[in-house]
């Protein structure tokens, strides 16, 4: 760490850590709605649409909170400057935080804008379009000062300035269905396929140059073309969740085109990933920060790229859409995605914010939450799969109801579940492994090229 | 490649998406009216869209396919259940759902909310979205109706259906009056015993349900209602 303000980092992570444990909990007992037969009088207080409403809300709340912490890590180191304000940065954690928990709080009491995964009620996005303002002016400030223009800031600044634009299209209310359809997918599409791919590119493009030692000029590159790839099939290809919403029928085509050629941008990032690995100046060290940084970029390929090409054709999504099958590509995309990179980047960044020597750590508890969790989520999104494949055949193909064809869908639930408990017991040694962090215990020259020494570790 | 290159694919890519993207959503909006009868979203559609929104109802069931799954798609919810059947579902769902194994919240509706969701539930059942879904398909109600009318030449069923004018509340395929669940839907769940006990006294398997009692339908004569109905399901696919 080499300066002052990066340190706003640390609080920003701990919060998103403890989210996510609660987020995964939830989550637990979404998937015990779907297998056992909850009371009248349960469901008639804590309905499943409160837990789902809790349960996205707190993985989108963590995972910004993870980005923004990233980007004040790295903000500095970027521009060669102190953050403008550190304070603000302070301030704005304690608003968006503050306004999550109250989000979450009032679900309970039935407090909601009633929309899938915008469920924050109106008055309380208010709050949130400030917390975004602190935010961007805070680094465009930054960044502006600085003048050190690079890359990785662009698409870094680009992705937060547009992902808290979208963000203002979720707030109206829209009278007719198909055209608050249209946009609500303005909001999730354009985040996860758009700006969150322009976050993860910069963040990625950061962790490589830090962790690999290429030279800026290859990685910045490379940077280039992948979010050329990522908007061209990104934007256009929002059209493959307008085919069934009443829009026109060419959403066909186009969403069907665009969206066939998503998984090229993905896979782009594995190759230049494994490029830049390849090439690298520096060992592979500390080899749990690598492991979930390459885990990450396969896990994002697979679960956005393949499974998400799997169902995104009209022909098949006129029999999976909104099914099971989407919720299998939706757990996998975002663990791999987003997931495995803010906990990557917590990895990378908590020895240099801890001040240990070399940037290593004790890893051994940590490789049992990586494993734990990614098998963990990988066995649930598989039962999610059969799930669906079955729901799409009984009821979309055959015809049942949707109740009967529910029936043999509840024992995969339960195996969703039984993975589900790998899931929480993976993540909570992953957040106790990262707030108990400690240094590496057979590091003995903590100065640059020992590599040799520290490599004796055990993995 | 150079970077003078990779900037190009850039700047090309993303307004080539950009573009293609806006000029469609432009003319999408100029369709959007036409496709989803937008002239027949009146104040209380609008309600019935606020009064859906503020019970989170999208957060279990889907609407066009969006939202969650726990709980049956809502798109053609009007046409498969009729407005009686989503009145008694909304008012008191502790007792339509006593045997599901899943459950719906009371959710305390006031009497105009539940008229209202009905409403909004009726106009989105119009909307034209490439007949999806596939399970509740118009094509599929017609060709139900062509076999209902084959059917009713040598089934005794069909002439009983007649004759008590069931179709005054429940659908099948085109016709039917809308209030009262379609005879496909019920085809899919129950069996033609089933159907004929029910039809001598409702109340005692749907308390509140508001369907009048047939008992002086012989056993017979139900039993082959029941057999009609039944034999409306389709066992494999389309």
């Amino acid at each position: 760490m080499l300066y002052k303000t990066q340190r706003i980092a640390y609080p920003y992570f701990v919060v998103a850590l403890l989210l996510f444990v609660l987020q995964v909990i939830v989550g637990l007992w979404l998937a015990t709605n779907y297998f056992a037969t909850i009371p009248q009088s349960v469901v008639d207080v804590f309905p499943f649409s409160t837990a789902r409403a809790i349960h996205t809300n707190l993985l989108v709340l963590w995972l910004l909170l993870g980005f923004m912490g990233a980007t004040f890590y790295l903000i500095p180191e970027e521009t060669q400057r102190e953050l403008e304000w550190p304070r603000l940065a302070i301030a704005q954690l304690v608003l968006l935080a503050g306004t999550g928990v109250a989000a979450v709080v009032g679900f309970l009491f039935g407090w909601t804008q009633g929309r899938p995964l915008l469920e924050i009620p109106r008055p309380l996005d208010l709050l949130v379009v400030v917390g975004a303002l602190m935010f961007l002016a805070n680094v465009g400030v930054t960044i502006i000062k600085a003048r050190q223009w690079t890359v990785t800031q662009g698409s870094l600044l680009g992705g937060l300035t547009f992902l808290a634009l979208l963000y203002l299209i979720g707030i109206p209310f829209y009278n007719n269905l198909a055209v608050d359809w249209y946009y609500w997918w303005w909001v999730i599409h354009l985040w996860v396929e758009g700006a969150w791919e322009l976050i993860a590119a910069a963040l990625t493009a950061f962790l490589l140059m830090k962790m690999t030692g290429v030279e800026r000029g290859v990685v910045e590159k490379w940077l280039y073309v992948e979010l050329g790839l990522f908007l061209l099939t990104g934007i256009a290809g929002t059209g493959h969740h307008y085919y069934w919403l009443g829009a026109p029928r060419y959403w066909l085509w186009v969403g069907g085109i665009f969206s066939a050629l998503e998984p090229f941008p993905i896979l782009l990032m594995v190759v230049d990933t494994y490029r830049h690995t390849k090439e690298r100046a520096r060992p592979l060290r500390p080899s749990l920060t690598w492991l979930y940084l390459l885990g990450g970029v396969v896990l994002h390929f697979v679960g956005a790229g393949l499974f998400g090409f799997a169902h995104t054709l009209p022909q098949i999504n006129y029999y999976t859409h909104g099914s099971q099958v989407t919720v299998s590509h939706g757990h996998l995309a975002f663990f791999g995605a987003y997931v495995l990179l803010n906990l990557t980047f917590f990895y990378f960044a908590m020895p240099h914010l801890r001040g240990f020597p070399g940037g290593t750590y004790d890893e051994k508890a940590g490789h049992w939450g990586f494993w734990l969790t990614s098998l963990g989520v990988l066995g649930m999104s598989l039962s999610f799969a059969v799930a669906g494949v079955l729901q799409t055949y009984l009821e979309r193909v055959q015809g049942q109801d949707f109740m009967i064809a529910q029936r043999p869908i509840r024992f995969w639930m339960f195996v969703a579940f039984l993975h589900g408990l790998a899931v929480v017991a993976g993540v909570a040694v992953i957040v106790w492994h990262l707030l108990t962090l400690k240094p590496g215990a057979e590091v003995r020259e903590p100065a640059k090229p020992a590599p040799e020494k520290v490599a004796a570790q055990p993995v | 490649m150079t970077e003078k290159t990779a900037k190009w694919i850039f700047w090309g890519g993303t307004s080539v998406s950009l573009l293609l993207f806006l000029a469609l959503t432009v003319d999408t909006h100029r369709q959007f009216a036409a496709l989803t009868h937008a002239d027949k979203l009146s104040d209380q559609v609008v309600s019935g869209k606020r009064a859906f929104e503020k019970h989170n109802c999208n957060d279990c069931h889907t609407v066009l396919g969006f939202g969650a799954y726990y709980a049956p798609d809502l798109t053609r919810a009007y046409t498969r259940l009729g407005e009686a059947s989503i009145q008694r579902r909304l008012e008191s769902p502790e007792i339509a759902f006593v045997d599901s194994y899943r459950k719906m919240p009371h959710q305390k509706l006031s009497e105009q909310e539940v008229k209202d969701i009905v409403a909004y539930l009726a106009w989105i059942s119009q909307i034209e979205n490439q007949d999806w879904p596939p399970q509740h398909s118009e094509k599929r109600w017609k060709r139900s109706t062509a076999r209902m009318l084959a059917a009713a030449r040598v089934s005794p069923g069909a002439a009983v259906i007649e004759q008590e004018q069931c179709l005054a509340c429940h659908n099948l395929g085109a016709t039917g009056g809308n209030q009262a669940i379609r005879f496909e839907w019920i085809a899919k769940r129950r069996d033609s015993r089933w159907i004929a006990d029910f039809l001598e006294d409702p109340e005692k398997h749907a308390p509140g349900c508001g369907m009048p009692a047939y008992p002086h339908l012989s056993l017979a004569q139900r039993e082959s209602v029941g057999e009609f109905i039944a034999a409306l399901s389709a066992p494999s696919g389309r």
